[in-house]
């Protein structure tokens, strides 16, 4: 430092993590210290939970665990468009901005600074999308729709609904740290929400892979939907999916890193 | 001498355009230097190249004797940036800018930093705009702002990409008082079109043309490898017998006339100095049809050296 202030402590770190802790603060500040975090909470409460309660009150008592399907298909469908939305700006968003470039000139690592976009923003969708939306949801399934449904498995429908989040989250933040063209960082994950459930009709084995029966049925099977089983009592048909989108987003993720590092700013 | 910055072919090209040629480029510790060129010569390449925001094709650079590949974080722990557009994020407030910016260099303590930023918020003039969020901010408060963020960490180096642009003169006026007050304490790079700005404050300057260093020294080298001596004279009435007698002197070199508003304006361009002084102004007066208005020894202006080797396409160096 040219004239530094004696009294300041000085950030020494040069590895991978060096910023991070700065830049986590920042991102977390943009999550929940402006009015993103209620923005949010009240869209997907509207988009999810509102539809739901409709269907709910307009439903004869006997179909009304319906609302408990359409509580996750809205989420698990409008959920992902709605992570892909908010990540497009992420990483694309901050490059075309010129704010990546400016963050980037002090001393951060790249590693640091993705990190700190996935997190948040994870964190941010959990409360928001899947945290927010499930305890009015329940509250809603239970005093109004008056369905029985088990805590425990309520919150593992929920957990089932992060993992599919998650996979869009780091796909769009992957896509985002490739392309430079935003119509290739929210295209492709639009196309893929929409299509992923014709492929099991090209090769059936796709059905126990894709991140789609996370939360929605193929067809009116509602075992075939994990949270849906979850939530409802019954026995998923499997497990794979879950497994497939956790070990998928690990990879979304050393990738998005790896291209970071590579990318011009 | 000891070099801030010292570049060995650093290059870098896209596809098969040579955005930066192998530049070889030293820049003193503790000077002002100033980066010309046209637009897209090659100036923010080669900021970025020095920051890491961009890997060079070829080449490499040192920075306080820190290779540049290597050692990035390290040195940008050292650097204080302006980018020629500065875009930051626009939830945050100019307080908020500075905290954010001031965490990656110091971790504490916390008074200390809030002391830190509102020196340099009351240095930028943007003490009152403090807490408002920046989406409202003028093009001036941004690059108040900018300025503000580049040395809020004290930097030993200070990459300064157009430092006044958008701002009014006075704003202008004191980007270049804060630049000559930090001149003390570090190393300042910066590119600017202010030619002005640049012979007025910059001990050194380099200019680039099409990706090519073109000219690279101490500025006073640098204008005085313009156009020679020459004398700078404004006459009102018939000036043909003066110009034939002056021409035809042994030490004027040439003599360049223009009309100005009713009167002739020459460029002498003379050989020697001591003949000149002694002779020049004689031999006009003694023309008796002849009034001299103005007569004064020809000031070399930046501008002038700049434009003739960026359009003449003269490759070289002062140094």
């Amino acid at each position: 430092m040219a004239v530094g202030n004696s009294a300041m402590i000085l950030e020494t770190g040069v590895g991978w993590t060096r910023g991070l802790k700065n830049a986590l603060r920042a991102e977390f500040a943009r999550w929940f210290r402006t009015r993103m975090w209620w923005i949010q909470i009240l869209i997907w409460a509207a988009v999810v939970n509102g539809i739901s309660l409709i269907v709910i009150l307009s439903s004869p008592a006997a179909v009304r665990e319906e609302g408990a399907m359409f509580f996750n298909i809205f989420l698990g469908i409008a959920g992902p468009i709605g992570v892909s939305i908010i990540m497009q700006d992420v990483l694309a968003g901050e490059r075309h901005a010129g704010t990546a470039a400016w963050v980037l000139s002090k001393p951060v690592s790249r590693a640091a600074f993705v990190v700190s976009k996935l997190v948040a923003n994870a964190v941010g969708v959990a409360v928001t999308m899947v945290l927010a939306q499930g305890v009015i949801g329940y509250l809603i399934m239970t005093f109004l729709a008056h369905l029985e449904l088990s805590l425990a498995g309520f919150a593992a429908a929920l957990g089932a609904h992060l993992v599919n989040l998650l996979f869009y989250l780091t796909v769009t933040l992957m896509l985002g740290a490739i392309f430079e063209a935003r119509a290739a960082v929210i295209g492709i994950p639009l196309a893929f929400i929409f299509f992923q459930q014709w492929l099991p009709g090209l090769w059936a084995p796709l059905a126990k892979v894709i991140p789609y029966t996370l939360a929605v049925p193929l067809g009116n099977d509602n075992a075939s939907s994990i949270a849906i089983a979850l939530m409802t009592g019954l026995q998923p048909q499997t497990y794979l999916p879950l497994i497939s989108a956790l070990v998928a987003s690990v990879l979304f993720v050393a990738v998005a890193l790896w291209a970071f590092q590579r990318q011009e700013l | 001498m000891e070099f801030a910055v010292d570049t060995h072919g650093l290059a870098k090209s896209y596809k098969r355009v040579n955005a930066l040629q192998p530049l070889n480029l030293q820049v003193p510790k503790n000077s002002i230097f100033g980066f010309l060129g046209p637009n897209g010569a090659g100036k923010t390449t080669t900021i970025k190249l020095l920051l890491g925001l961009i890997r060079p094709t070829s080449g490499s650079a040192d920075i306080f004797g820190l290779d540049m590949a290597r050692n990035s974080v390290a040195i940008r722990a050292r650097i204080g940036y302006l980018p020629q557009d500065p875009r930051f994020y626009e939830h945050m407030t100019a307080r908020q800018v500075l905290d954010y910016t001031a965490h990656f260099y110091f971790k504490g303590p916390a008074g200390e930093i809030a002391k830190r930023i509102s020196e340099t918020l009351d240095l930028v003039g943007l003490a009152d705009k403090a807490d408002r969020p920046i989406k409202g901010f003028s093009g001036g408060e941004r690059q108040r702002l900018g300025i503000a963020q580049a040395q809020v960490n004290y930097p030993d180096l200070l990459i300064l990409d157009e430092p006044a642009a958008s701002l009014d003169p006075m704003g202008r006026r004191d980007v270049l008082e804060v630049m000559e007050l930090l001149r003390k304490y570090t190393t300042i790079f910066y590119c600017t079109h202010i030619l002005d700005d640049v012979q007025r404050v910059s001990d050194a300057v380099a200019i680039l043309n099409h990706g090519e260093l073109v000219a690279h020294g101490p500025i006073e080298e640098l204008l005085a490898a313009g156009e020679g001596l020459a004398y700078e004279v404004t006459l009102e009435g018939e000036a043909d017998m003066a110009y034939q007698r002056t021409v035809s002197q042994p030490w004027v070199s040439g003599i360049k006339a223009s009309p100005r508003n009713g009167s002739t304006h020459w460029i002498v361009n003379v050989t020697d100095e001591e003949a000149a002084k002694a002779q020049l102004l004689r031999l006009l007066l003694a023309d008796q049809a002849l009034v001299v208005t103005d007569f004064h020894r020809k000031e070399h202006q930046l501008e002038d050296v700049f434009v003739r080797i960026v359009e003449g396409g003269q490759h070289g160096s002062g140094q």
